[in-house]
């Protein structure tokens, strides 16, 4: 029973959330398992970026939109309840976004950003051992080890993108969300961050959003289909891309909308 | 007269707009001719044609109706000694005939009794001439009126005329229409420059009497030493050396602007933070407006808010301290000129903090930054360059401050960083050295405009920087 519970990352129930009147998420209940990625799919408006923006509160800011239902952080915690600070709940659950956004500030700075906030580091060499670390691990180290101190902004997309991967782990967190990281991107680059999303699934419980299905198909393990705000269908994605359950699915899936 | 053949030139050019329209639609479907233009360009392009060769000689009617009149009028028949004369007396001679000729041909019971005594100290041959004048007046009308409404028709008509499937009139409008607008700002440019100029032939003016060096580097300012030589006489430099002292006016102006800056930056700059950052869109929504009408109220209202409220009150604040406090101080003026700039600041850094993508305020808060820590560590980092921008133009804005000091500082020049005391600054003075019956070539007056040049430079060097600080931070983000 115990192994159960925490072979889930994030677990949610009768997730609801509504934008003033109008309802974006409607009765919503899904888990993620641990060290998975799990593909959000979907036609747009569907609510998944709404729903992946829920599981770090990231909704919170935008005055008219409400959240109702369960959200539990590795089987215990709740993301919504008291004892948790919104903070501190980032701290665990990283995210990133859909257009490459780092500081108009050196690269290391943009790495070094989370850690310093956090006191993850005591001294300056451990706080480079951080930034190294990071950057290697989402692969960028080896392109600019030698311009730490240029600006992140001058940077190509897909190494703002990678940069920005690297800030979101260098505060160690559990959980990554991604929103259609790879949409601003042109191939190559976007090949370079499947293979890496590819490799952090290690050590992190990736969530995704994307829009292309070849993409859940390649990096995912289960996905899960959105449709007007409903949870259509949610498994294993070689299931749910060969023989799912839903008419739906198989609709949007083979192309027939969306 | 011009007026009324002003309008009938618009309402003939509003006429050929529709002939010249016409004339190409009636081509295009019954004539079954392809046009090279769309239909409108051939209405601008008939208007166009009858309009500008009108207003071109209209101009030159008016540029060159002074030396039409010269010819007409001031022959050596009237005037014997007419070549003796200079053009300075040329041009009031013909002033005055000018005048004449409005009343001369008018019966004398219309006349005030001024106008009378006019006529009657005017010579035979003075009088002569207003009547040739007032000739030269009418015929100059009429001959107004024709080129206004005979010219442009005829022009209009023969530019309908030529309207045809080979005429391209797009690109002959498109490139007038480019003159037009490249001249509207050439003369903007143009005036500019005249400005400037004129502030530096007077100011030369003034260097001639005084040396420059004494100007911009020594200490006193006594102007009113000048007033008492008479001018026409020469100046004795030495009486002069210690007179036109910029640099007490320099202090002074610097002192009051600190002041000012002191009180509109941090306030500025926190209700900037708060609407852009922390208020709800309601309270933005309200609270900025309001602000922003410190900025609209006259500076004469904060002069007397300075000189007659909050003077008195610093003075028995400090006093009941122990301070000695002037009841003019400088205080008083840049406390009453920092509240008037506050909108500057906090204005333009809001639509700076305010333009910082939303994207940035995500992924510090993705990261678990807090509020204060993203504004601190990231937005205001990124809109630093703006920021800086905003309070240069507060700075040149306050330098530039003329009706609060003047009111609530003082006139005298002191030479201190005392704001307890009073000081004068730099537009005060050219204020009170072109006030007050004195020559102009009196170097008291002519210092204004030697003050006005270096207040100009002053301000045009803090312009540049803040256009190039915002400048740079704009290009930051794309």
């Amino acid at each position: 029973m115990v192994e159960q519970v925490n072979s889930f990352a994030i677990k949610t129930k009768n997730v609801s959330v509504h934008y003033g009147n109008k309802m974006a998420i409607d009765d919503v209940t899904i888990n993620f398992t641990k060290n998975d990625v799990t593909s959000l799919i979907g036609p747009s408006g569907c609510g998944k970026s709404t729903f992946l923006r829920c599981l770090n509160r990231m909704n919170d800011v935008i005055e008219s939109c409400k959240v109702q239902g369960e959200f539990l952080l590795n089987g215990v915690t709740d993301i919504y309840g008291d004892s948790i600070q919104v903070e501190t709940l980032r701290e665990k659950i990283g995210m990133v976004f859909q257009k490459p956004n780092p500081f108009p500030k050196s690269i290391f700075e943009n790495v070094a950003y989370g850690p310093k906030i956090h006191g993850l580091a005591s001294t300056q060499s451990e706080l480079n051992d951080i930034v190294m670390e990071s950057l290697n691990r989402a692969g960028l180290y080896e392109e600019v080890k030698d311009r730490m101190d240029d600006i992140a902004t001058g940077l190509s997309g897909g190494q703002q993108q990678r940069l920005c991967i690297a800030r979101a782990i260098a505060i160690r967190p559990e959980i990554i969300l991604m929103d259609e990281p790879c949409s601003a991107l042109d191939p190559i680059a976007t090949a370079r961050i499947e293979e890496l999303i590819n490799e952090l699934k290690e050590k992190y419980t990736i969530i995704i959003v994307t829009h292309s299905m070849s993409q859940a198909s390649r990096i995912s393990q289960r996905t899960a289909f959105f449709h007007l705000g409903k949870l259509i269908e949610h498994g294993d994605t070689s299931k749910i891309f060969t023989k799912p359950d839903k008419e739906q699915t198989n609709d949007y899936i083979t192309g027939r909308f969306g | 007269m011009i007026y009324f053949a002003l309008l009938i030139l618009v309402i003939i050019s509003y006429l050929f707009y529709f002939v010249g329209k016409k004339r190409a639609l009636n081509l295009k479907f019954n004539g079954n001719i392809k046009l090279s233009s769309q239909p409108d360009y051939f209405g601008y392009y008939v208007v166009l044609m009858a309009l500008i060769p009108a207003l071109l000689m209209w101009f030159g009617l008016l540029l060159f109706k002074g030396n039409f009149q010269e010819m007409f009028v001031m022959s050596p028949i009237l005037f014997p000694d007419i070549s003796t004369w200079s053009d300075g007396k040329l041009g009031l001679i013909l002033n005055k005939l000018n005048n004449l000729s409005v009343i001369v041909n008018l019966p004398l019971d219309d006349l005030t009794n001024g106008e009378k005594s006019i006529l009657n100290m005017a010579s035979e041959n003075e009088l002569t001439a207003a009547k040739k004048l007032a000739n030269f007046d009418k015929i100059y009308g009429w001959s107004n009126l024709t080129l206004f409404i005979i010219f442009p028709i005829i022009l209009g008509f023969l530019a309908t005329r030529s309207i045809s499937g080979k005429l391209n009139a797009q690109p002959i409008v498109e490139k007038i229409i480019t003159y037009i607008i490249k001249g509207s700002s050439y003369i903007a440019i143009l005036i500019t420059i005249g400005i400037f100029l004129s502030l530096v032939f007077e100011a030369i003016n003034f260097f001639r009497y005084v040396n420059p060096v004494d100007f911009f580097f020594s200490t006193g300012w006594n102007p009113n030493r000048a007033f008492v030589v008479d001018a026409s006489e020469g100046f004795d430099k030495d009486d002069l050396e210690n007179a036109f002292g910029f640099i007490p006016l320099l202090t002074g102006t610097l002192l009051i602007a600190t002041v000012a800056m002191i009180v509109a930056i941090p306030l500025g700059l926190m209700s900037a933070i708060y609407l852009a950052e922390y208020a709800s869109k309601r309270v933005r929504d309200i609270a900025k407006p309001i602000i922003e009408i410190l900025a609209g109220i006259p500076t004469v209202v904060y002069g007397f808010f300075a000189a007659l409220s909050l003077a008195p009150f610093i003075k028995d604040v400090g006093e009941s301290v122990g301070l000695p406090v002037s009841a003019e101080s400088a205080l008083a003026a840049g406390l009453a000129m920092g509240v008037m700039i506050i909108p500057f600041v906090s204005s333009l850094s809001d639509d700076v903090i305010k333009a910082v993508p939303q994207s940035l305020r995500d992924g510090s808060y993705a990261l678990g930054a807090t509020r204060s820590e993203t504004i601190k560590k990231v937005i205001l980092p990124a809109a630093l360059a703006g920021i800086m921008g905003s309070f240069l133009l507060a700075v040149s804005r306050a330098i530039g401050e003329t009706m609060i000091v003047v009111m609530a500082a003082s006139l005298r020049a002191n030479l201190t960083f005392n704001p307890l005391e009073p000081a004068t600054t730099i537009t005060t003075q050219i204020v009170t050295s072109l006030i007050g019956d004195v020559e102009f070539d009196n170097p008291k007056t002519l210092v204004a405009f030697a003050l006005g040049l270096t207040l100009f430079l002053m301000t045009l060097l803090l312009n540049i920087l803040a256009i190039t600080i915002v400048k740079k931070y704009r290009e930051k983000y794309e």
